[in-house]
């Protein structure tokens, strides 16, 4: 007997809205449909509207998690429009911030898919250490959210000696909290039961769907604008790509442990070696010359794309978000196929969607 | 010094197709196609590929209709020309738009171009409707 079984727009397994159809034969998904833009809000739009500086407090507020990295891309896009160099030190700032916010939304992530899967222990446990990185980047930046730490040409706020003292020791203490995490998740029956084989999507259907980010990673694809195109001295610090062989959710989680103990290696370099000098240029409201750019960051999701285009005054022609649950959610019919209805919430779950992000 | 270097190459219609299926081929990643209306109110469609640490943007300009390309880079073409065409309102040919992606189903037949309308009326007809419903 065949079912049309909907999930969402709400639903207790999303944290955010998204329509799924799942076409069902019995308990197993034989198709799926996914509709999007129960978020949207207009924000492409208001940035017509705005001047430079007024548009990186909008774009900030694209996404509650990954906010920097809004702020930080639309900056990196006029920068090079403008051909404008940010001095070395507003760059490790920029690095800082957006690695811990690598942490805590990695953090979220697994929490939130543990509590999926009924690991509610484990979750509160991620949530714990979350909360720490929190405290981290309260101390630096006097936000929890939305940082408001880019500005055009490099960064609103300096790091002091003793934050910098700070941040590394409470960065012990996350890492060794990280190593726990790790041993609980890799050798945890209930955690191997509920991700391994769940989900699968293979090499050659995310390189053909497009999929990036972690995502893409945890299914074999050496993806990462960190390494593959270097940008905000991403090429200075010593770190490596995590991929994993076999594409189910179990791979995404594992992507995600591995991924945080290389933001911490990162962190950890940049504010060894923070370089002396001007963190900014000033706080001129720019004029930039007319052009168009599109940049892209690593987001804690994957790939973030901006293009940006300037008319010469002091407003934006057009500014196109493009997040990476954009790329990422039209894996989601491809997963779901041939796993059961009791899979499907941690299925969709798991690719980090972001939804807020994608409607904008 | 441009981190990510970004050039901007311009193309004819006819182009399209031949382009993207030489990319395919050579296992280039579509990042994106953006689309923006320029002052004219002609849309300006870039196809942005990703070569080596770049982005090389194969633009088309002054174009309301054009061949789709999700024959040949499937979803990584689908969603982003299917949210062209619900927000700027650019017709691709041969793709299948009977169903909403990202506006309302309610919003067919080219009332949901939400970058085409102009603010002030966007304003006005929010306005209208709150009246409304307040009377």
């Amino acid at each position: 007997m065949s079912y049309i079984v909907p999930i969402g727009p709400y639903h207790p397994s999303l944290e955010e809205p998204v329509h799924a159809r799942l076409i069902t034969d019995g308990e197993q998904i034989t198709d799926a449909e996914v509709f999007i833009g129960y978020n949207h809000r207009g924000i492409e739009k208001l940035a017509q509207d705005m001047n430079f500086i007024q548009t990186m407090v909008l774009v900030e507020r694209v996404c509650g998690i990954c906010s920097h990295s809004h702020a930080l891309c639309y900056a990196l896009a006029l920068e090079s429009i403008g051909k404008v160099k940010v001095p070395k030190r507003g760059e490790y700032i920029r690095v800082i911030i957006a690695e811990l916010e690598r942490l805590h939304s990695h953090y979220l992530w697994l929490g939130i898919a543990l509590h999926i899967i009924g690991h509610d222990s484990l979750f509160m446990h991620s949530w714990d250490d979350r909360e720490a990185i929190m405290d981290i980047l309260e101390l630096l930046t006097g936000n929890r959210v939305n940082y408001g730490m880019v500005t055009y040409g490099g960064a609103r706020r300096d790091i002091t000696l003793e934050q910098a003292q700070k941040t590394l020791e409470m960065l012990d203490k996350i890492e060794e909290s990280n190593k726990r995490l790790a041993d609980f998740l890799l050798s945890d029956k209930t955690v191997a039961l509920r991700t391994q084989g769940v989900g699968v999507l293979t090499t050659e259907d995310a390189i053909r769907i497009g999929a990036i980010g972690p995502h893409a990673r945890a299914s074999n694809v050496p993806t990462d604008v960190r390494i593959d195109a270097p940008y905000s001295s991403y090429s200075d610090f010593d770190f490596k790509m995590c991929t994993w062989e076999s594409g189910d959710v179990f791979a995404r989680v594992v992507v995600r442990v591995l991924e945080n103990f290389e933001s911490i290696k990162i962190i950890r370099q940049a504010l060894a070696n923070l370089p002396a000098g001007p963190i900014n240029r000033g706080n001129k409201i720019p004029t930039i010359k007319p052009g168009e750019y599109m940049f892209r960051h690593e987001a804690p999701r994957g790939q973030l794309s901006y293009k940006v285009v300037t008319n010469g005054t002091e407003k934006n022609e057009r500014v196109s978000i493009h997040v990476p649950t954009f790329k990422n959610a039209p894996t989601i019919p491809t997963m779901l196929r041939g796993n059961s209805v009791a899979d499907a919430g941690l299925i969709i779950a798991s690719i980090d969607p972001c939804f807020s992000c994608m409607d904008r | 010094m441009q981190e990510q270097p970004y050039n901007k190459i311009s193309i004819t219609r006819e182009e399209i197709v031949p382009t993207a299926k030489k990319m395919r081929e050579d296992g280039v990643i579509l990042a994106m196609i953006h689309g923006y209306l320029g002052e004219d109110g002609k849309p300006n469609i870039s196809y942005e590929y990703q070569i080596g640490n770049g982005i090389e943007s194969y633009t088309v300009e002054g174009e309301d209709v054009l061949p789709s390309i999700a024959g040949i880079y499937d979803l990584a073409a689908e969603w982003p020309e299917r949210e062209l065409n619900e927000l700027i309102g650019v017709t691709f040919e041969g793709l299948d738009t009977s169903k909403r992606l990202f506006m309302p189903d309610s919003m067919l037949d080219g009332q949901g171009q939400i970058l085409v309308t102009p603010m002030e009326e966007l304003i006005r007809k929010t306005h209208t409707k709150k009246e409304e419903s307040e009377t």
